[in-house]
């Protein structure tokens, strides 16, 4: 059973700090990173080849410095992996990742199983899937917390929130994955330099005859007009001295504001 | 089977990632094994770099695209009494002659820049890593422990910082000693280019260093320091941990930043700017004679593991050191591994040994190479240095004698003043003229 | 001042183990040490000497500097490195 995982390459969001005059993020410096449901549908991938046989391709988009990103995917236990680094595939919103990656998997060819995250770590638009799943004619298997495969058929738990609804369907279908899914194995060291070893291709849209219409900045749907935090204010009352008489303070202050 | 490379870099500091970079460039795979998120991301520096130490150990143009923040242009030396200060400024074209002297640098972006040029030697750097202890055989070292891994080595470089767990356990260095090291805080304080270039008088691109001595550590050995940034300050303290943890009345830590912040010499300098980081590292400041062995079988230490810095009051270094130690540790293990002895016993027992550590007697180039050049030479030569500074006097009468001198001068009030040479004079004897400070200045001769 | 260094570290950045890479042996603490020098020399305030005699800590502010377990001379203090990619990340250094 081969299977493809999409991967996206997103700044650490734990490392970005808010500039505080222009409340603008600032990413300059911020390791990069894969979204935590990504790395939930590469073990699950991973699990079910240990399982069932076959192989697990890594499928990423992002910067160059994903050579160095892929190495955790392919310790995880992905077998090879595909990235589009090219820079014209950047800035391309839902539509230009999705032809992306629609027009690699079908160079890939052979596949059985799609897998991704439930939203990238970074956007959260949620649209990849339904998107590639369109551009490929395959069914979607949407918010899964439990995946399993019997005699070719995939079964899956959907996560609807109040509702947890049992799915089945033939191969090949692209399934998306949410944080109860699994918990990611930490891959350890000699895992990482065996990895290192590992196939890896670099494809650019000419490779993956994408027109220049099709990926990138131009064909971006949604424009980003800002990208701000939250205006914050604080009061900065500090209540001092006895800790009871402060905390009276403190609740008089708090139901004044409305807030208790 | 086990997983075996040539050799494994613990640590992607500066001495690290400098080992790393000349290793994989002379062909031999070198892994980088790095606990932090990405490299530099558990690294601080005061800090500055001294460049002319390290030059002849790179490539000529390896520096020019080096994310340095500001090439330094002015020095500043700052001596404070408790509410009076004295300062010697110190700018000369020498410093704004290419190639540079010196330059401040922030470490997280520095040594991702650092390891990105050793990646591309063909190292390969792994963060979020560990390396909890070695790996030994009959006593030798011959690889390395992880979570859940093993990977074994002909040769282990040890580059794990002022602390070095790993050094202690391969029982190369005594146990930590307090009087051997100091803590350095350092708060980066976020102003506009503009601004600082403006409130230190030097050029785009240029910067400033400044030293504080005196009433800041409230007589402890120590300091404080001040760097200009691209676009930040990096304003810190450098105590001795032994001096503070028996200074009475206790002073915490923290304390001391708050001190110097206050001070009316340092409050406009970093007026409206922003605090964007907090960070704290110790500095082994224990100079030649806390040296701990450099070579072991199958193992060498580098940088701040092997104990390289050095305070020597107006300049204070390790950044260079580690640079220096990572270049000739690479060297050492290079030939070591090309040894012709070396070979012929390897092709006896086939290509592929598999344990095969270095000798220490093959890794002693090492330890003569770092004696022949700056490192242990600089470090000789003011191994009386963290004497002569552990001397409270350094920090509160010397300080207070200087400023009631220059009061003197400069003070006009109501009385008729004295002949200026009198008042000097005279308050030069009550401050300096008794046993302890020639005592003191026959010890400064000695540096 | 205390809340001052709490405020501090609050502009770094973490990622927190929730188990503590800091570890203090009680009995040895309160029994073999009179000296208590974690409780001031740490830059971050993880120590604090509670009114029990007992020291408490916040391993979760920790600068991970070391300064603790060079100046601790009782062998009460149990300090390793956070976990792998744990603990403050410096974003300047």
């Amino acid at each position: 059973m081969d299977i493809i995982v999409c991967l996206k390459q997103v700044p650490d969001l734990q490392q970005i700090r808010i500039k505080r005059e222009t409340r603008e993020p600032v990413l300059e410096g911020a390791p990069f990173v894969f979204g935590a449901f990504e790395k939930n549908a590469l073990e699950a991938a991973v699990r079910l080849k240990e399982k069932h046989g076959g192989k697990v391709i890594a499928l990423a988009l992002g910067t160059p410095k994903l050579k160095e990103n892929i190495l955790e995917a392919l310790a995880m236990g992905a077998d090879e992996a595909v990235l589009l680094t090219e820079p014209a595939f950047a800035g391309g919103g839902a539509v230009g990742t999705a032809n992306a990656l629609a027009a690699a998997i079908r160079k890939i060819g052979k596949f059985d199983l799609i897998l991704m995250g439930e939203g990238s770590a970074d956007n959260y638009s949620g649209q990849i899937i339904a998107r590639v799943a369109e551009l490929l004619d395959l069914p979607q298997i949407t918010y899964v917390r439990e995946l399993q495969m019997t005699n070719n058929r995939i079964h899956a738990t959907r996560d609807l929130e109040d509702v947890l609804e049992i799915v089945e369907a033939d191969l090949p279908v692209v399934v998306s994955a949410t944080s109860e899914l699994n918990t990611p194995r930490l891959p350890p060291l000699t895992a990482i330099l065996r990895a290192s070893k590992k196939p890896i291709a670099i494809w650019s849209p000419s490779d993956l005859s994408l027109a220049k219409e099709q990926v990138g900045a131009s064909v971006a749907a949604v424009k980003t007009l800002s990208n701000l935090a939250p205006e914050q204010e604080r009061k900065q009352i500090l209540f001092e001295g006895d800790v009871d008489k402060a905390a009276d303070e403190l609740v008089k202050a708090l139901q004044k504001e409305g807030a208790v | 089977m086990s997983d075996k490379v040539d050799v494994v870099v613990i640590g992607a500091g500066l001495a690290g990632l400098a080992a790393a970079y000349h290793l994989a460039d002379a062909g031999i795979e070198t892994i980088v094994v790095e606990r932090g998120d990405f490299p530099g991301s558990k690294n601080v520096t005061g800090g500055r770099l001294y460049l002319h130490p390290v030059r002849p150990f790179f490539p000529s143009d390896f520096w020019n695209d080096a994310p340095f923040e500001r090439a330094v242009v002015k020095e500043k030396l700052t001596v404070l009494a408790d509410r009076a200060s004295a300062s010697l400024e110190f700018s000369s074209d020498k410093f704004r002659d290419e190639p540079r002297h010196s330059f401040t640098v922030l470490r997280a972006k520095f040594d991702q820049w650092l390891a990105d040029q050793a990646s591309a030697k063909g190292a390969l750097i792994i963060s979020k890593n560990k390396v909890d202890d070695l790996i030994y055989d009959g006593g030798r070292v011959v690889g390395v422990k992880a979570t859940d891994s093993e990977l074994l080595c002909d040769c282990v470089v040890v580059a794990d910082g002022a602390l070095s767990f790993l050094a202690e356990k391969a029982k190369m260095r005594a146990a930590r000693a307090p009087r051997d090291y100091a803590v350095g805080v350092k708060e980066i304080i976020e102003l506009p280019a503009r601004t600082i270039e403006d409130r230190f008088g030097v050029g785009a691109g240029e910067g400033a260093a400044q030293l504080f001595f005196g009433a800041i550590t409230a007589g402890m050995l120590g300091g404080g320091f001040l760097y200009t940034n691209r676009e930040s300050i990096s304003l810190g303290m450098v105590v001795s941990i032994e001096a503070l943890a028996h200074h009475e009345p206790h002073i915490e830590t923290p304390e001391l930043m708050e001190t110097l912040k206050a001070r009316a010499e340092i409050a406009p300098l970093i007026d409206g700017g922003n605090l964007v980081e907090y960070s704290a590292h110790v500095i082994p400041e224990g100079g030649i004679r806390a040296l701990p062995q450099l070579v072991g079988d199958g193992i060498l230490l580098a940088g701040d593991a092997a104990g390289l810095g050095l305070n020597m009051g107006i300049t204070v270094r390790g950044m260079d050191f580690a640079l220096a130690s990572g270049a000739l540790a690479a060297r050492a293990i290079k030939d070591a591994l090309s040894h012709p002895e070396r070979n012929a016993v390897e092709s006896k027992e086939g290509a592929q040994s598999q344990d095969s550590p270095l000798p220490a007697a093959s890794l002693a180039a090492y330890t003569q190479s770092l004696r022949d050049c700056f490192v242990l030479k600089d470090l000789q030569t003011f191994a009386a240095m963290p004497n002569v500074l552990d001397n409270a006097r350094m920090y509160t009468k010397y300080p207070e004698a200087i400023v009631n001198i220059l009061e003197k001068m400069f003070w006009i009030g109501r009385e008729p003043k004295d002949k200026l040479s009198a008042t000097v004079l005279r308050e030069a004897v009550k401050g300096f003229g008794n046993l302890d400070a020639v005592r003191d200045v026959v010890g400064m001769l000695r540096v | 001042m205390s809340a001052n260094v709490k405020s501090k570290l609050g502009v770094n950045a973490y990622k927190v183990d929730p188990e503590s890479h800091i570890v203090i042996n009680h009995d040895v603490c309160k029994t073999q040490c009179q000296l208590k020098f974690c409780a001031w020399v740490c830059p971050a305030r993880v120590y604090t000497l509670e009114a029990d005699g007992l020291i408490h800590i916040e391993h979760d502010g920790c600068l991970e500097c070391g300064t603790c377990v060079i100046a601790c001379r009782s062998d009460a203090l149990t300090w390793r490195y956070p976990k792998a990619g744990q603990g403050v990340q410096y974003r300047f250094g």
